[in-house]
């Protein structure tokens, strides 16, 4: 598409270097890593994430080239500067970079792969390292028990602003067992208590999607399900299971999950839909005429829902 | 150096321009030397229109004819309740426009809010060409983050009024916080900056690094500044005073302009006394009692119990955009006060004990906006400036789905550019369009948001309904302008279109207006010999217009038509001379109609007289 530069016409004025590098990333395409396009190593961690996405910003932004005449690779840095936040974005929160890494090693470089890995030791390593510290600490004794928590809490403090929150929830626990009258411990721990809760039912109910858009469906399912038991609101992920199970065809699963959601989320009408298209699959006629006739009855004109009353 | 760019603060209050002059950002001081212009519009008795600290200084005998705070009248809807509540508060007259917004009447004629601003703009313009000694049209200009799209628009449409090539709007907080970014690119730090203007309150969570400036998330009210302040004052005034002699002196236009006067001026001593007397003789009268006057002191624990809840609401925000940003109030870096109202010491107290952290005084609160505005446009147009900004969408942007809902498409505090797609299938057999609602806000019923605009997917594909996908994909472009096109997944057809939220002008009434404000702007520019020449024939002209009347009876009563002629025909030919600026030819013609004027005066002088005996 981008063989040569004067192909696009003459009147492009964007560095030489850059116009390649851009024809290389669309000759790529989709097979890049969020790695690579961020251009961190594998096993970074979020600060230096962070800092590579505002570093790259400085080549991809179009604004970066607001004075050059960028001709037809404007649409095309956009794009690129986009993709590059989107990676950012799932890389610097760690449940979102860990499903990332999960589902996607397979096609990470061999390097990248190794890199993941190590990175996966290391923070286990680091993990456990913290614990035996944590474990110590709160065996101080006495008047040094208030410093020992001080001492915990900025750690949270460091490990968040890293994004690392599952290790400052570790130090806040570890710090409110110490100084159990510090408010800002306790108010901080709920705040990341609830921020990790939430990441994780997002990337599971991404990591569900993903799979179901793959047609993996009893892994679809479990994804749904873990998504579901973290955040027992999620109209999304009952529904997301309900799908999956009636492709996976467990109509009594699938029927259990589709009342859930249809419950949880009265007015989504696609939630109806797929509950009125199990009980119709398990022969109850008159419970999927009931759901349909709930849509028409908000939305006299919903095509798919007249045709299955129809059909009925 | 690259091409000549200005930034500028567009305030509720007070406007500043500033500029990047040999890598260094600098306030542009306007042609009577201050660095502060008053956004203030005025139209003086004698038509002639004043603009900034003129325009304010006759702001009490001029009430009506006087155009205060018109930034909150910006891309506002005739119907929309925060209107309404504003204009309670206007010393001057706002009507209805015909695209369901709003017109100042000024006089005889009525203007748009982007035409005030344009006239505030085009002094400012003005100011930087005598600066730079030569023309200056591209501009940045600042806006509240939590300006919506019709908002920016018409702050857009006002820029282009006043003849300005508007490169591009961007958001307070992140002006200022670029002021202050400039010349530390090499420090990686998270900064607040907590921005309490005139009109507008803005908060924003910024992540500064080798000259990128990241926006986390922002948050405000755009309508709560230091007017709400001074609307506190007032109310305090005017109640007793209504109790006591059964007057609400808000309900005159000049006694409230006096009170506003009062109020800010009060406002402002407080920060630095504990106390202040308000002293307004003569503010009123009534048959009974004569003149009235109110004194008054206040103290300034009166004024923050009075304030309270306005700081309190500022606080909510902040703690609102920290948890969207993700952050704890006191692992931020540093955090930045802008805009004016920032100088009350209970704000700067409530901020610290937020942030557990004196806020910063590494920028001026009144000049960084436009500093930062300055440093953008360099930042774009100069090869020099190795900075970026990553700014975020302030609002979500969504369509309106069955049911009166909302259904939000690209989230709020997401970078851009940034694009987001949605599938629509048709409900209809063979149906030949679909329409697609874009609103813009955070509520789930579509009603609550703000329209952006409507636009109809035509030239559908007869089928079946249900059966044709038409996949809508929604661009925010870095200049922050929504655009959407639409793609019919079976065949690949596809149609786009630019959605942009009225800012209550069309582009014929921007182009006029901007044409008008052109020719205005040459008149100003006219050599000052002809300028006072014109002036003055000005004068002569109403000076015979008022003596007309009592000229035509005096001819019937034996002054005789004669005299009305000559002076009309060289009313005539000094009338043509002003439009065609013959300098030489008016000037002969200003003494000739001063002539006839004295010779005219004595006449009915003397006429007058036989009549009264």
């Amino acid at each position: 598409m981008f063989a040569e530069a004067r192909d696009l016409g003459g009147a492009i004025d964007l560095p030489a270097d850059i116009q390649r590098e851009l024809r290389d990333l669309e000759s790529r395409g989709d097979r890049i890593s969020h790695y690579e396009l961020l251009a961190v190593a594998a096993d970074a961690d979020g600060g230096d994430i962070r800092r590579a996405y505002l570093e790259r910003s400085k080549r991809l932004h179009p604004d970066a080239w607001y004075r050059k005449e960028v001709g037809e690779f404007g649409p095309i840095l956009s794009k690129w500067f986009q993709k590059l936040a989107v990676a950012y974005q799932a890389l610097s929160d760690e449940e979102s970079r860990a499903v990332y890494d999960r589902d996607h090693k397979s096609d990470l470089n061999p390097q990248d792969r190794v890199a993941v890995e190590k990175r996966e030791l290391r923070v286990r390593d680091d993990e456990r390292r913290q614990a035996e510290r944590r474990a110590r600490l709160l065996h101080t004794k006495g008047f040094a028990r208030i410093g020992a928590a001080r001492k915990l809490f900025e750690e949270a403090l460091d490990h968040a602003s890293k994004g690392e929150r599952s290790q400052a929830i570790e130090s806040l626990k570890a710090a409110r067992e110490l100084d159990p009258n510090r408010k800002e411990i306790a108010a901080r721990l709920v705040d990341l208590e609830r921020d990790q809760a939430r990441a994780r039912a997002n990337s599971a109910l991404a990591s569900g999607k993903d799979r179901e858009q793959n047609k993996l469906y009893p892994q679809a399912i479990a994804a749904y399900t873990a998504a579901f038991q973290l955040d027992p609101k999620s109209s999304a992920a009952a529904a997301g299971a309900a799908r999956c199970s009636m492709e996976n065809g467990d109509l009594q699963a699938a029927s259990t999950w589709g009342q859930r959601a249809v419950e949880l989320s009265p007015d989504d009408e696609d939630a109806r839909l797929t509950l009125a298209e199990i009980f119709t699959a398990m022969n109850m006629k008159a419970r999927a005429k009931a759901e349909l006739n709930a849509i028409l009855k908000k939305n006299p004109e919903h095509p798919e829902a007249k045709s299955l009353l129809k059909g009925l | 150096m690259g091409e000549l760019v200005i930034g500028i603060d567009l305030g509720t209050t007070n406007s500043v321009v500033a500029t990047v002059q040999g890598g260094v950002p600098t306030v542009i001081p306007n042609r009577s030397g201050y660095r502060i212009t008053p956004s203030v519009v005025a139209m003086a008795r004698n038509g002639k229109r004043l603009v900034g600290a003129l325009a304010r200084r006759q702001a009490v005998t001029n009430a009506e004819r006087t155009v205060v705070a018109v930034k909150r009248l910006m891309g506002r809807r005739w119907t929309s309740k925060a209107l309404q509540d504003t204009l309670a508060r206007m010393p001057y007259t706002v009507v209805q426009g015909p695209h369901e917004d709003v017109r100042i009447v000024l006089g005889e004629t009525q203007y748009s809010p982007p035409e005030i601003s344009a006239m505030v703009l085009t002094e400012l313009r003005l100011d930087a060409e005598a600066f730079f000694g030569e023309p200056v049209s591209k501009a940045v200009i600042t806006c509240p983050a939590y300006f919506n799209d019709a908002q920016r628009n018409a702050t857009k449409d006002a820029g282009r009024i006043a003849g300005l090539d508007v490169i591009r709007i961007i958001n307070e907080p992140t002006s200022a916080a670029l002021a202050y970014g400039f010349g530390r690119p090499q420090v990686e730090k998270q900064v607040a900056v907590f921005d309490l203007g005139g009109g507008t309150f803005d908060f924003t969570v910024l992540h500064m690094f080798k000259g990128v400036f990241e926006v986390e998330a922002t948050g405000g009210d755009s309508l709560l500044g230091g007017e709400d302040f001074d609307s506190c004052i007032i109310d305090w005034l005017a109640e007793p005073f209504f109790t006591k002699h059964g007057i609400d002196l808000r309900k005159d236009k000049m006694s409230l302009q006096r009170l506003r006067d009062a109020a800010e001026k009060a406002k402002c001593e407080l920060s630095n006394q504990k106390s202040v007397e308000i002293n307004l003789p003569f503010i009123s009268a009534t048959q009974k009692t004569g003149p009235l006057h109110l004194q008054s002191s206040l103290t300034r624990e009166q004024l923050e119990s009075l304030t309270a809840e306005l700081i309190a609401r500022c606080l909510r925000v902040c703690e609102q955009v920290l948890g969207e940003a993700k952050v704890h109030a006191g692992a931020l870096g540093e955090v930045l006060l802008v805009g004016g109202q920032t100088r009350m010491p209970k704000i700067q107290e409530a901020v610290k004990s937020l942030f557990g952290r004196d806020p910063s005084k590494a920028v001026n609160p009144d000049e960084a906006v436009a500093l930062g505005a300055a440093i953008q446009g360099a930042m774009l147009l100069h090869e020099e400036q190795e900075m970026l900004l990553l700014d975020v969408t302030p609002h979500s942007l969504g369509i309106a789905i069955a049911g009166g809902f909302f259904q939000k498409i690209i989230p709020k505090n997401t970078t851009v550019p940034t694009s987001a797609h949605h599938v629509f299938t048709t409900v209809k057999d063979d149906q030949p369009s679909a329409k697609i609602t874009v609103l813009q806000g955070e509520s789930d019923l579509a009603d609550d948001n703000e329209l952006l605009g409507e636009f109809m997917l035509t030239g559908l594909r007869a089928a079946p309904r249900g059966t044709v996908d038409i996949d809508v994909i929604f661009d925010i472009s870095a200049d922050g302008i929504v655009s959407v096109s639409a793609l019919d997944v079976q065949t690949g057809a596809r149609q786009s279109i630019t959605v942009t939220a009225s800012s209550g002008l069309t582009e014929e009434e921007i182009q006029k207006a901007a044409s008008a404000n052109e020719d205005w702007m040459l008149g100003q520019k006219e050599d000052p010999e002809f300028q006072a020449r014109k002036t003055k024939a000005e004068e002569l002209f109403r000076e015979f217009e008022v003596l007309w009347p009592k000229l035509t009876r005096a001819a019937q009563n034996g002054l005789g038509d004669d005299p009305l002629q000559r002076a009309q025909a060289a009313l005539s030919v000094a009338r043509l001379q002003v439009a065609q600026k013959e300098s030489q030819g008016l000037a002969a013609s200003i003494d000739r109609l001063e002539r006839m004027l004295g010779a005219l005066k004595g006449a009915l002088d003397r006429g007058l007289g036989q009549e009264g005996r």
